[in-house]
C-alpha cells in the first residue's frame, strides 16, 4: 500500500462505547464505503482508547479497509480535549477528506471542537450524504429551521468535510469473520488533560428507557384521556418490544417522565414504527418523530396535523381502540 | 464570580410557518423568544451569582431585535447586557458565529470565570457553538450538564452522555453547555420587564469594534454554505381509515403483520 | 508522520511489536536446522492458534521443533501442558519455554505469546513484553495470508 496515500480518503470515528446499544461506528463504515467506492478512495476508522484490540477486528469484519489506532491509557475514558489532539494532528498529517462520527453525545461536543481546531466545516445530525456527481463534494443534509426543511449543506473549500450522523440513518453491514485490512500505528504523544477529569462514571439506565436506539416506538398524546390510559402504552411496548414516549402536554400533566418527551425539547427518535396515539400532531412534537420509517397515529379528529405525517391514520376514539388492541395482541402474544 | 451567558433569540415555535415556495421561514407575525435552554443557562448564572456573588452578563449575535431577549434577561436579573450585531454578521455558520463570540468574550473585562450557554437552540439545533468558542478561547468545556456545584476555585458538575452519568471536575475558566434538566425556570414578574425597559444598558457591538474583517465573517468566514433546501420528502402514504375500533384494530394489526413484527396467525 | 502497520484479519490476530497482526514469521522454516518461530494464519473456522517453530537455548543447542502447536524433534526432553485458554512448553528444567493464551471475544480471537526465544548464533531473538511479544533482528515478516508448506521465506 501507498505508504499514506489510502489515508486520504474517507475517516470515520470509532465510537465504541456503548457498543452493543449504539451501534452507529458500523452504520457510517457502511455508508463510508458507499462514499468510498464513489471516490475511489478507502475507509479508515479511528480508534482511540486503552486496550481496544476487539473493536479494530469488529471494525474490520464490518467493512473498514484500515483502523488507525492510538493506545494509551490516558485514552481510556472519553475526553473532548486529548481526543481532539491526537485526531487533529492525524487529520493534519494525512488530509483526510471526509471524517464522519455517529451524532452521539460525545460526537456532538467533540466534533464541533475537532472542527474548530481544524477550521472546517461541520454539519450536525445528518439524514442523508451524497457524493456530487460533478464536484466530488460530500452533499449533507440536514433539518433545517426546527426540522421544518432540510438543508443540502456543502463545505467547499474547507477540508476535511466534517458531519455527524444520526444512529439507525444508514444500515450496518453483515459481520464477515473472513475480512482482512491493516491496522496502522501513528507515532502521537498523549497528554492527559488535566482541566477537566471525570470522577466517577457509571453506566446509567435512562429512565425513559432506551428511546433513542428502540427500534419500536409508542407515543402518547393528551388525547388518551388520563394518566391510566397512558399507562396502558406500557404494557403495549411490552407486547411489541418497545418504548414509550410522550408529548409535552403528557409530560407538563405529570403523566410521563421529561426523559420520555420527544420533539423539539426532547428526544428524536427514528424507530421502524413509530404508533402515535391521542396526539394532535403539533410541529414541536412532530419534529422529534419525521423520521420514523413508518407511522401509524389514532385520534378521533379527522382533520388533526398528525395524520398528514402518517403512513396509516386510524380515526376513532383511543380510549376505545387502545383496550381493545391489547386484548387482541394478548392472545396472540 | 463573573459569569457570561450567550443566549440566542430564536422564533417561538407554534408560530413558524414556511414559505414553501421561496423555502424561506415567513419572518412576519412571528413571536421570536429566548432559546428555552439558554434560560435554562442564565438561571444557573444567576443561581451561581446567588451563590458566589459577581456579576452575571447577558451576551447574543443576532439582528437588533435580539435586544429584546436581552432585556428580558436583564428583567429575570442579569447585571449587563451585550448585543453584538452588524449586518456583515449574517449568513455566519457556527465557526464565523463561534469565532465573533469568541472574540466578544475575549473583549470582556474581567474576563469571564464561566461561560454558560444552552446545549442547543431550537432552530439550528447543532450544539456546536459552545465547543467552538471554548476552543477558539482555549477553555475546558463539558456539555448537557444538569447539575453544578461550586468547590473552591473548581465546579463540579454532573451530565448524562450516552447512558453515562458522569460527574466532572472541571478549572475555571471553562465553558459549561446546560440541558433541560438543571434548572426550573423563574417566570417573570410583569412589572420586572418594565423595568427592564426603562434601562439603557445594552452595549451594542459590531464588526468594527469587535476588530474583525470581512472574510472573518458572514458568508465569508464560513466554512459551510447551504446549497439549496428542500421539503422534506413527502413519502408518506397518508392513508385514513375511518371505522368500528374493531375495524381499526384489525388495520392496526395487519400492518403491525406487513412490517414482520408478528408472526401470521395460522388459519 | 511515522507510523508502523500490519495487516490484519476480522478472524483472529496476534499481538506481537504492539501491534495486532494475522501472523508473522521469524527466521525461515524452510531452512534445516535454523532458528524460526511462525505464528500462522488462523483461518475461519479454527480457533487456535497456529505456531510452528525450531528453538534452541542461549548456548545454540536444539531444544524442540513445534509443528503447528504438536512437538516433534524433542532433543531437549521439553513438555507441553494445557493452560487456561492455551497451552504451556517447559524445558526440562521445568522453566516455562513458551506460553500461548487466546482471547475470545464476541466474534474474534486474540493470542499473546509469552516467550523468550534465541537462535543459532545465540542471540535474543523474541521476547515478551507488556503482553506483546517483540522481534529482535530484521530476518521477519508479518504475513498476508497462511503460509504455504515449505514455501522459502524473503528476507523482509
Amino acid at each position: 500500500m501507498d505508504k499514506s496515500g489510502l489515508l486520504h480518503g474517507v475517516w470515520v470515528f470509532g465510537d465504541y462505547r456503548n457498543y452493543f446499544q449504539n451501534r452507529v461506528t458500523l452504520q457510517l463504515i457502511a455508508k463510508g464505503r458507499e462514499l468510498a467506492e464513489t471516490l475511489r478512495t478507502r475507509v479508515t476508522v479511528l480508534l482511540l482508547g486503552e486496550a481496544v484490540h476487539q473493536y479494530a477486528m469488529e471494525y474490520i469484519a464490518h467493512g473498514a479497509d484500515i483502523v488507525m489506532v492510538a493506545e494509551h491509557p490516558d485514552l481510556r475514558c472519553y475526553q473532548v480535549e486529548s481526543y481532539t489532539n491526537v485526531v487533529a494532528r492525524w487529520a493534519e498529517a494525512f488530509k483526510p477528506d471526509i471524517l464522519l462520527g455517529g451524532a452521539t453525545s460525545f460526537g456532538r461536543e467533540f466534533f464541533p471542537r475537532l472542527a474548530k481546531r481544524l477550521k472546517t466545516g461541520l454539519s450536525a445530525d445528518c439524514v442523508r450524504l451524497e457524493v456530487d456527481p460533478d464536484t466530488g463534494l460530500l452533499l449533507q443534509t440536514t433539518p433545517a429551521f426546527g426540522g421544518n426543511l432540510l438543508a443540502e449543506v456543502v463545505s467547499s473549500h474547507r477540508r476535511p468535510q466534517m458531519a455527524t450522523i444520526h444512529p439507525y440513518v444508514f444500515k450496518e453491514l453483515p459481520h464477515k469473520a473472513s475480512a482482512v485490512g491493516r491496522v496502522v500505528y501513528p507515532e502521537i504523544e498523549v497528554k492527559a488533560n488535566t482541566q477537566v477529569r471525570v470522577l466517577r462514571s457509571r453506566r446509567q439506565q435512562a429512565r425513559g428507557g432506551n428511546l433513542e436506539d428502540a427500534q419500536i416506538v409508542i407515543v402518547g398524546g393528551r388525547g388518551l384521556g388520563s394518566r391510566e390510559q397512558f399507562k396502558l402504552l406500557f404494557e403495549l411496548a411490552e407486547l411489541l418490544a418497545g418504548e414509550v414516549g410522550a408529548t409535552r402536554p403528557v409530560v407538563r400533566a405529570g403523566w410521563a417522565d421529561e426523559e420520555r418527551l420527544l420533539g423539539q425539547t426532547g428526544k428524536t427518535v427514528k424507530p421502524k414504527l413509530l404508533i402515535s396515539i391521542g396526539t394532535s400532531g403539533a410541529l414541536q412534537y412532530t419534529t422529534g418523530i419525521n423520521g420514523a420509517e413508518t407511522i401509524i397515529a389514532v385520534n378521533r379528529d379527522a382533520h388533526a396535523p398528525i395524520f398528514k405525517m402518517a403512513d396509516l391514520g386510524l380515526v376513532g376514539e383511543s380510549s376505545a381502540v387502545l383496550p381493545l388492541l391489547l386484548e387482541t395482541l394478548r392472545k396472540r402474544i | 464570580m463573573n459569569i457570561v451567558v450567550c443566549i440566542k433569540q430564536v422564533p417561538d415555535q407554534p408560530t413558524i410557518r414556511i414559505d414553501s415556495e421561496r423555502m424561506t421561514l415567513i419572518r412576519e407575525g412571528v413571536e421570536s423568544t429566548i432559546n428555552p435552554l439558554d434560560r435554562v443557562a442564565l438561571e444557573a448564572g444567576l443561581h451561581l451569582r446567588g451563590r458566589a456573588g459577581g456579576q452575571v452578563t447577558v451576551l447574543s449575535m443576532g439582528p437588533p431585535q435580539s435586544e429584546e431577549s436581552l432585556r428580558e434577561a436583564l428583567a429575570a436579573g442579569a447585571d449587563r447586557a451585550i448585543l453584538v450585531t452588524d449586518p456583515a454578521f449574517a449568513g455566519s455558520d457556527t465557526l464565523a458565529t463561534s469565532h465573533v463570540l469568541a472574540r466578544a468574550i475575549s473583549r470582556l473585562r474581567p474576563f469571564p470565570d464561566l461561560l454558560l450557554c444552552g446545549m442547543k437552540t431550537i432552530d439550528s439545533d447543532t450544539g456546536h457553538v459552545g465547543p467552538q468558542i471554548a476552543e477558539e478561547l482555549g477553555l475546558p468545556q463539558v456539555c448537557g450538564v444538569n447539575e453544578i456545584s461550586l468547590e473552591g476555585d473548581s465546579l463540579v458538575v454532573e451530565r448524562l452522555s450516552d447512558g453515562f452519568l458522569d460527574t466532572v471536575e472541571v478549572t475555571l475558566p471553562a465553558l459549561i453547555s446546560v440541558n433541560r434538566d438543571l434548572c426550573p425556570v423563574r417566570s417573570l414578574a410583569l412589572g420586572s420587564l418594565e423595568t427592564a425597559f426603562s434601562q439603557g444598558n445594552i452595549a451594542r457591538w459590531g464588526r468594527e469594534e469587535l476588530g474583525l474583517s470581512e472574510e472573518e465573517v458572514g458568508p465569508k468566514g464560513s466554512a459551510t454554505r447551504v446549497q439549496r433546501l428542500l421539503t422534506p420528502a413527502s413519502t408518506r402514504k397518508g392513508e385514513l381509515v375511518n371505522g368500528s375500533p374493531r375495524l381499526l384494530v384489525d388495520r392496526l394489526i395487519g400492518t403491525l403483520e406487513a412490517l414482520g413484527l408478528l408472526d401470521e396467525e395460522d388459519g | 508522520m511515522e507510523f508502523r502497520e500490519s495487516p490484519i484479519s476480522a478472524h483472529h490476530n496476534y499481538l506481537v511489536n504492539g501491534m495486532l497482526a494475522q501472523g508473522f514469521v521469524v527466521g525461515d522454516p524452510s531452512s534445516k536446522d535454523h532458528f524460526f518461530f511462525l505464528a500462522d494464519v488462523v483461518l475461519q473456522g479454527e480457533t487456535r492458534p497456529r505456531i510452528s517453530a525450531r528453538l534452541m537455548d542461549e548456548d545454540s543447542h536444539p531444544l524442540l521443533e513445534l509443528k503447528v502447536n504438536r512437538i516433534g524433534e524433542n532433543p531437549g526432553k521439553c513438555s507441553i501442558e494445557s493452560a487456561f485458554a492455551g497451552y504451556r512448553i517447559r524445558c526440562s528444567s521445568g522453566d516455562v519455554l513458551i506460553e500461548v493464551r487466546t482471547e475470545a471475544f464476541a466474534n474474534g480471537y486474540l493470542t499473546r505469546i509469552k516467550a523468550r526465544l534465541f537462535d543459532e548464533h545465540g542471540h535474543l531473538r523474541v521476547e515478551t513484553r507488556d503482553e506483546s511479544i517483540w522481534i529482535h533482528g530484521e530476518e521477519y515478516l508479518f504475513l498476508a495470508g497462511p503460509l504455504p508448506e515449505g514455501r522459502a521465506v524473503r528476507r523482509k
